[in-house]
């Protein structure tokens, strides 16, 4: 597939041509001083120093809260309707390539066995065009876990940044293709003098191996070695991980509204949490921050490889960003692999 | 648009006062072609709503052989429950289900089967008694022992006296120590040591086990002491769920998803399991 060119000074024109049929374009932006991804209308609201914004995009595709049906409860019985979403077209604008590996993940959640089409009609409507990194930071581990700036897997279209500021485009999907077509006025003939920046690639974490990792995970046994509490023991379970990481799906169901109508709504929750596993009677059976925090490092490396045949951990770097106790789960890929 | 997530609408049709704080209702979909289509296996569990308030889990305890309805028995200890609790005959409720998998009846023809139940653990086994019972030639010797901490806390008093009259049932009751009243008759001893006691034969049978944590930690021990293989020890698994299809991520064990793969399992497998109860 040859390059296009997606000149800067387009990007509102992209923009305005996305959003003006009802189409949603989301993009990096500052907001309170941090970049995070949000809705945007134009060009100027968007920002392209950054290394990863501080939230996942998975809000478009699985979102914070979301009504799942309504109901009214009157004097001869009960009115219920599910809810239906035609969720509009959107677009992802600078997503990095170790992110969009997430979404086979969570899609693979999201459909085994029961389709949660609140999820995949969102995410059949996603086209995702990442940006690749010409920049990292101290947290950003990809190509421990197998990927890297060059990776392709999840992208619909896959830019490099050029010295002026453009993009050099090409799609990899068929819905990335379809994309470049349907505004192919803004993707025009690149000429051979724009040349890509230099992608930085992150170096890989020495000590790590996902393969051991998994193998360890593996054996029940280790389920009772007292490293998961040593080394989780700064936890104190506050979930931040849980809702900046990409493919962290974990939900609850609940009744919201008044005594006599309402909404079941689908609420993002975490596994980080104590209440997440209480029964009724009591009983926890992960009563202590340690075991919620192996269940959550057991879900990313073996669970999820093991299950879905997708990766649980796309090495963003996020939950380490955001960790206000500054516990890094590469110290514990590390500990494992060397176990 | 399909939504895994809509609950069926129920009226509850009959309401049975277990215990001062258990319950069982008698539900039927209001609508009635799924009243007619609607089928479960023995062992699956479902979500059930009161409106307002939120879902709980909870196995079917009607047996499929008895169709147009289904029942199941809760403990008021939340706010669900205590919802659930306040609803009386006529009122609406949600179902959502069947979900999981089920006891392998059809595999157990020609054999005898043991039940052991503690307190509220009776509801999800009360679906597999009647389910052989109403097929009672496919099975050999049918042995109930059910116990509770005190005599008020023993569910479905009815049904455990009909079981007791039948002579095809060997129903063996009991309280724990100090939990009887003085016109109680059955035995007073906890559970694992009255099934010691009555010592069914471990040849040709299966048991089927759910109570509380640590009565079936002891009942597996008694069940091993009487020459039962973990193979022919069937339990059921009620872990905290929200969504019932394997997408909510919680009541996962270790890497198994007791909503998609459970809740019925054998000892075997349970013993497979990660540390993570």
């Amino acid at each position: 597939m040859t390059d296009k060119l997606l000149k800067r000074e387009n990007l509102d024109k992209l923009i305005g041509s996305v959003t003006v049929g009802g189409g949603v374009f989301v993009a990096p932006g500052m907001e309170a001083r941090r970049v995070v991804f949000r809705e945007v209308t134009r060009a100027d609201e968007m920002t392209h120093d950054y290394i990863i914004p501080v939230n996942s995009y998975k809000d478009w595709v699985f979102p914070q809260t979301e009504v799942i049906a309504r109901f009214a409860i009157k004097k001869d019985g009960v009115d219920l309707k599910g809810e239906k979403i035609e969720p509009p077209e959107t677009v992802v604008f600078g997503a990095r390539p170790c992110e969009a590996a997430s979404l086979a993940s969570l899609r693979s959640v999201f459909t085994w066995d029961f389709i949660d089409e609140f999820y995949t009609r969102r995410e059949d409507r996603l086209t995702v065009l990442t940006v690749a990194c010409t920049a990292a930071d101290d947290e950003c581990f990809c190509t421990t876990v197998e990927l890297s700036p060059e990776s392709t897997v999840g992208s619909d279209v896959y830019l490099k940044e050029t010295a002026d500021g453009d993009y050099l485009a090409s799609a990899i999907t068929d819905k990335g293709t379809a994309f470049m077509e349907k505004y192919s006025t803004l993707f025009e003939g690149a000429s051979a003098e724009a040349k890509p920046k230099e992608l930085f690639i992150p170096e890989k974490i020495d000590g790590i191996d996902l393969d051991r990792i998994k193998k360890w995970l593996d054996n029940k046994d280790h389920y009772d070695d007292p490293l998961w509490a040593e080394l989780s023991r700064k936890c104190f379970g506050c979930g931040a991980c849980t809702f900046s990481c990409p493919t962290c799906h974990c939900f609850d169901i609940t009744d919201e509204g008044t005594t006599y109508e309402g909404e079941k709504r689908k609420n993002w929750d975490a596994c980080q949490f104590e209440h997440f596993t209480l029964h009724a009677s009591g009983h926890n059976p992960r009563d202590a921050q340690f075991k919620r925090w192996r269940n959550r490092f057991m879900c990313k490396f073996n669970i999820y490889p093991k299950k879905f045949t997708s990766t649980g951990c796309v090495g963003c770097g996020r939950c380490i960003r955001v960790c206000p106790v500054r516990h890094d789960i590469t110290e514990v890929m590390e500990a494992i692999s060397g176990r | 648009m399909e939504n895994i997530y809509l609950p069926h609408l129920a009226t509850i049709t009959d309401v049975y006062e277990e215990t001062p704080d258990v319950k069982s209702f008698r539900l039927v979909f209001q609508d009635e072609k799924l009243r007619d289509s609607f089928e479960f296996k023995t062992g699956q569990f479902a979500l059930y709503s009161a409106f307002g308030l939120g879902e709980s889990t909870f196995c079917i305890a009607s047996s499929p052989t008895r169709r147009g309805y289904v029942q199941f028995t809760f403990r008021r200890v939340g706010r669900v429950t205590g919802g659930l609790f306040d609803l009386s005959i006529g009122d609406t409720m949600g179902f959502r289900g069947p979900y999981g998998n089920w006891f392998p009846l059809d595999e157990w023809k020609g054999k005898n089967v043991v039940f052991v139940a503690g307190g509220i653990g009776l509801p999800p086994v009360r679906s597999v008694i009647w389910n052989c019972l109403d097929r009672r030639e496919d099975f050999g010797d049918i042995t109930i022992v059910y116990g509770a901490r005190r005599v008020a806390d023993l569910v479905y008093k009815n049904e455990l006296e009909h079981w007791g009259d039948r002579k095809d049932v060997n129903l063996v009751q009991t309280v724990d120590p100090g939990g009887q009243t003085p016109d109680w008759k059955g035995k007073v001893g906890f559970v694992p040591a009255v099934l010691e006691e009555t010592a069914p034969s471990a040849k040709n049978t299966v048991a089927v086990v759910c109570g509380p944590p640590i009565m079936i930690k002891f009942t597996l021990q008694a069940l091993e002491k009487l020459g039962f293989s973990t193979d022919d020890v069937y339990t059921t698994l009620e872990n905290k769920m929200k969504c019932g299809v394997g997408k909510c991520g919680r009541c996962n064990v270790g890497d198994v998803y007791v909503c998609k793969e459970g809740p019925v399992y054998t000892a075997t497998e349970i013993k497979r399991m990660y540390n993570d109860f």
